[in-house]
């Protein structure tokens, strides 16, 4: 384990590096441009509020894909899970507005969790019932999830006259609060750290972390163990599901207090990115989510005050990966 | 100088404290039959792969033709006219004889000339009786001809000495006949062969001396005629395996697992009762039916047709989970992905199929520390060598992980035990312990399925002896009774 963590370490280091190179090649300085990512993403409260406003999602999803991904189950359905969770989300607070903040984001929340895990659900009915393999299933009802968003924001859901698709603005009792004065931060950070915190307990001291821990290993040795792989499957996927579509409800109630076309965009992909750079690890993908959480968060002040096009931190976070899957990818 | 093809000199290859090789001499005369015998862990393979240059000897000398071999490749022995047959053949499927026997040849040809190749296939094929057609698929072909394609490649090289492991362990017994055929062909023509085995009858068959090796060193080398199987039995062990078994213990309990008209993939009907305190070995070629019993009975795989009863209780369609809580244990052949998971620690996979059962944890939490604690008794009491409980099984010796698998199976004091091929790959002291264990658990009363291939094991453990050929049981005959010939005769397909 140490030495994966150090092998991780690196690969990032490798991809920082890369990127320093290209910056160079631009005509930047590159420790300039490190420097206003670092400032963007950490130099004041907000600043920091904002990178954990970013890292959420990432982090919610990400424990959930680890998981699955422990097991052998590639659900790389975590994109479309968010989109639905979003839309569960809203769905519940515009039908049904209550006065009291407790029970509209709690009901909002819940319509979120429930909604992403009848999605992944869904895939999971149609991998094991039909013996369809499930990448191709999770990604496909990934563009299913997101039309069926549009349509949502095309008809019943949708404010009229906004000049894009996207919902009325929900009651205010749904909206998550900012309790951290000084960071503007949603508490949607400490919901992951939470999750990621009882999965990776799940994983290593329950009977079914360990069923699942075993079939990631062998298949046959889950048969032997008599272990039974729909059950996991069904587990695994639910769970990463609701964890998805949790986050989507947090980003439509914490964000941007209606849901948007897109809102989600790219989410559930960076998600498995994050999953992967954690070493599939439900805890060490808490400073991975941070990671890629706080890059986003520093892009835009990089650009502004260096010039760099706040697009390299996405070659940076594709650099990552594929470092990333060189140093897991031993025997 | 003597007029040997190869002469093999005071070899000595160690590893670490081991001598594996301890000054052996080996020669092989041109025109001769050489069985190499030695149980496992005797030398034999370390001294091929010295031969070959896969491993550089500690000391000794290698002459081959006349000529000094040494710091020699692997390649370059088989330039200067060695050949080696291995147990499991190095050929692709996809592709037919022809395209086999040109692939990594520079004398087929930058530019493949498949049609003089197939000639010379077919001229070669006629003089040593192989019957093979250039033009077959590998695939579509059976073990034993799959075997003569290899002894062709190494004809159609100009091999002189070839050397065969153990080439008769994955051929029925009339494909062994037609072997033993071609390589009395091989020694007309002037060519010496060295057979590898631990089968004792075969070496009497066909070879014309034996060298006998025993824990790297040359035990003894006698001719063929006039000696006894077990004066070669007792030379290669150092004991007469031969000897009679302890007699029975106890006789025959209740019948603790009834099987009747099992059927499904690679299984053609099979009825047996087996009752506690009795050891049924099970023997036959591999394939026949072995994987797909043993399985079908452990509940890893559905029965097409028939009825499986656990001390009275049908367990036909029953989970893994029920019939182990009914008293089944199983030991599977597969230790790489079935019965082991390599990449866990020695203490999970003690818990890989009672993790709900105490010490190991409860309905939905494990209890790592209790685990850790019977692991590490259980580690004492079967011997099981590992850095702890926290190493992983990867890094363990086959012996140390089949007795990982030995010892959880037996902690759950089953009543029936299934275990397929549970010694394979184990040296003797580790075979012993198998053996032993399984001897015991017969002893307090359980009633054992013991499947495997080796027909010397099955005798000397099954007080029943079975032979599974094609999917059914060709017989079953008491111990006291048996006969090695009818066993033989069952095993290639003749029924009872």
């Amino acid at each position: 384990m140490n030495t994966l963590a150090f092998r991780l370490f690196l690969a990032v280091l490798l991809a920082v590096l890369c990127a320093a190179a290209l910056i160079a090649l631009s005509g930047h300085n590159p420790l300039e441009a490190f420097a206003a990512i670092a400032s963007g993403a950490a130099g004041s409260p907000h600043a920091l509020g904002v990178s954990l406003n970013k890292t959420t999602p990432y982090l919610l999803a990400g424990s959930g894909v680890a998981l699955c991904f422990r097991a052998g189950i590639i659900n790389i359905g975590a994109e479309g899970q968010i989109a639905i969770g979003g839309l569960g989300a809203a769905t519940a607070a515009l039908v049904w507005p209550v006065e009291s903040p407790v029970v509209a984001i709690g009901v909002a929340l819940l319509a979120a969790a429930l909604a992403g895990a009848a999605w992944a659900g869904l895939a999971a009915a149609i991998h094991l019932g039909r013996h369809v393999h499930e990448v191709l299933v999770t990604l496909l009802l990934n563009f299913i999830a997101m039309l069926l968003v549009q349509q949502a924001l095309a008809g019943a859901l949708g404010a009229p006259g906004a000049g894009f698709l996207q919902s009325p603005l929900l009651p205010r009792a749904a909206w998550l609060a900012h309790p951290f004065a000084e960071l503007g931060a949603h508490p949607g950070i400490l919901v992951g750290v939470a999750a990621s915190g009882g999965l990776s307990l799940l994983l290593w001291r329950s009977r079914f972390g360990f069923a699942l821990r075993v079939a990631g290993a062998s298949r046959q040795a889950a048969a032997y163990a008599g272990l039974s792989l729909p059950a996991l499957t069904w587990g695994a996927m639910l769970l990463a599901g609701a964890l998805a579509g949790l986050a989507g409800g947090i980003e439509v109630l914490g964000i941007h207090r209606r849901l948007i076309e897109g809102f989600s965009l790219g989410f559930g992909f960076k998600a498995v990115a994050v999953a992967l750079l954690g070493a599939l690890e439900p805890l060490a993908v808490v400073p991975a989510a941070l990671f890629v959480g706080m890059l986003e968060a520093g892009s835009l002040s990089m650009q502004r005050q260096v010039g760099v096009p706040s697009s390299l931190v996405a070659v940076i976070e594709g650099l990552t990966m594929l470092f990333a899957l060189a140093a897991m990818a031993r025997r | 100088m003597t007029d040997h093809l190869l002469e093999m000199r005071g070899i000595v290859r160690c590893f670490g404290a081991v001598r594996a090789n301890d000054g052996i001499d080996l020669t092989v005369p041109r025109g001769q039959i050489l069985g190499l015998l030695g149980e496992n862990g005797s030398g034999k393979s370390t001294l091929m792969k010295v031969l070959f240059g896969m491993l550089p000897p500690h000391s000794g000398s290698i002459t081959f033709k006349g000529r000094e071999l040494s710091g020699h490749r692997p390649a370059e022995a088989m330039a200067a006219g060695l050949a080696m047959i291995h147990q499991h053949f190095m050929l692709i499927e996809a592709m037919s004889v022809v395209d086999n026997v040109m692939l990594g040849w520079a004398e087929a040809g930058r530019v493949l000339r498949r049609k003089a190749m197939a000639a010379r296939i077919r001229e070669a094929s006629a003089r040593f009786g192989l019957d093979l057609d250039p033009d077959a698929m590998v695939a579509d072909l059976p073990l034993g001809r799959r075997q003569r394609i290899e002894i062709l490649k190494a004809i159609l090289r100009d091999a002189d000495l070839l050397i065969l492991d153990e080439p008769t362990s994955n051929l029925a017994p009339a494909e062994v006949a037609g072997l033993l055929g071609i390589l009395r062909r091989l020694r007309a023509e002037g060519k010496g062969i060295v057979f590898i085995t631990h089968k004792l009858p075969e070496v009497l068959d066909v070879c014309d001396e034996v060298a006998v090796l025993r824990a790297g060193k040359l035990a003894g080398r006698v001719p063929v005629a006039g000696v006894s199987r077990a004066a070669l039995a007792e030379m290669m062990v150092g004991r007469d395996p031969t000897a009679p078994h302890a007699p029975d213990a106890a006789a025959p309990g209740a019948v603790r697992l009834g099987v009747s008209g099992l059927r499904g993939a690679g299984l053609d009907g099979i009825d047996f009762d087996l009752r506690g305190g009795e050891i049924l070995g099970v023997a036959g070629v591999d394939g026949n039916g072995q994987l797909e019993l043993a399985d079908t009975l452990a509940g890893l795989r559905r029965p097409a047709a028939g009825r499986i009863a656990l001390n009275g209780t049908d367990i036909t369609g029953a989970s893994v989970a029920r019939r182990m809580a009914a008293g089944m244990a199983y030991i599977p052949a597969d230790r790489a992905r079935t019965s082991l998971v390599r990449a866990m620690p020695v203490a999970e996979n003690f818990a890989l199929r009672d993790s709900g059962r105490a010490p190991y944890g409860g309905t939905f939490w494990l209890h790592p520390k209790a685990r850790r604690a019977h692991a590490a008794q259980l580690m004492a009491q079967h011997d099981v060598r590992a850095a702890g409980p926290s190493a992983l099984v990867a890094r363990l010796s086959g012996g140390n992980q089949q007795k990982i698998v030995v010892a959880r199976e037996l902690d759950r004091a089953p009543t029936v035990l299934v275990a397929h091929q549970a010694t394979w790959g184990l040296d003797p002291g580790a075979t012993r312990f198998v053996l032993d264990r399984v001897m015991a658990l017969r002893n307090a009363g359980a009633a054992i399925l013991y499947i495997s291939s080796e027909l010397d094991e099955v005798m000397a453990i099954g007080d029943r002896i079975a032979v599974l050929s094609g999917g059914r049981i060709a017989g079953v005959v008491a111990r006291a009774q048996a006969d090695l010939r009818q066993i033989g005769l069952w095993m290639a397909g003749q029924a009872a």
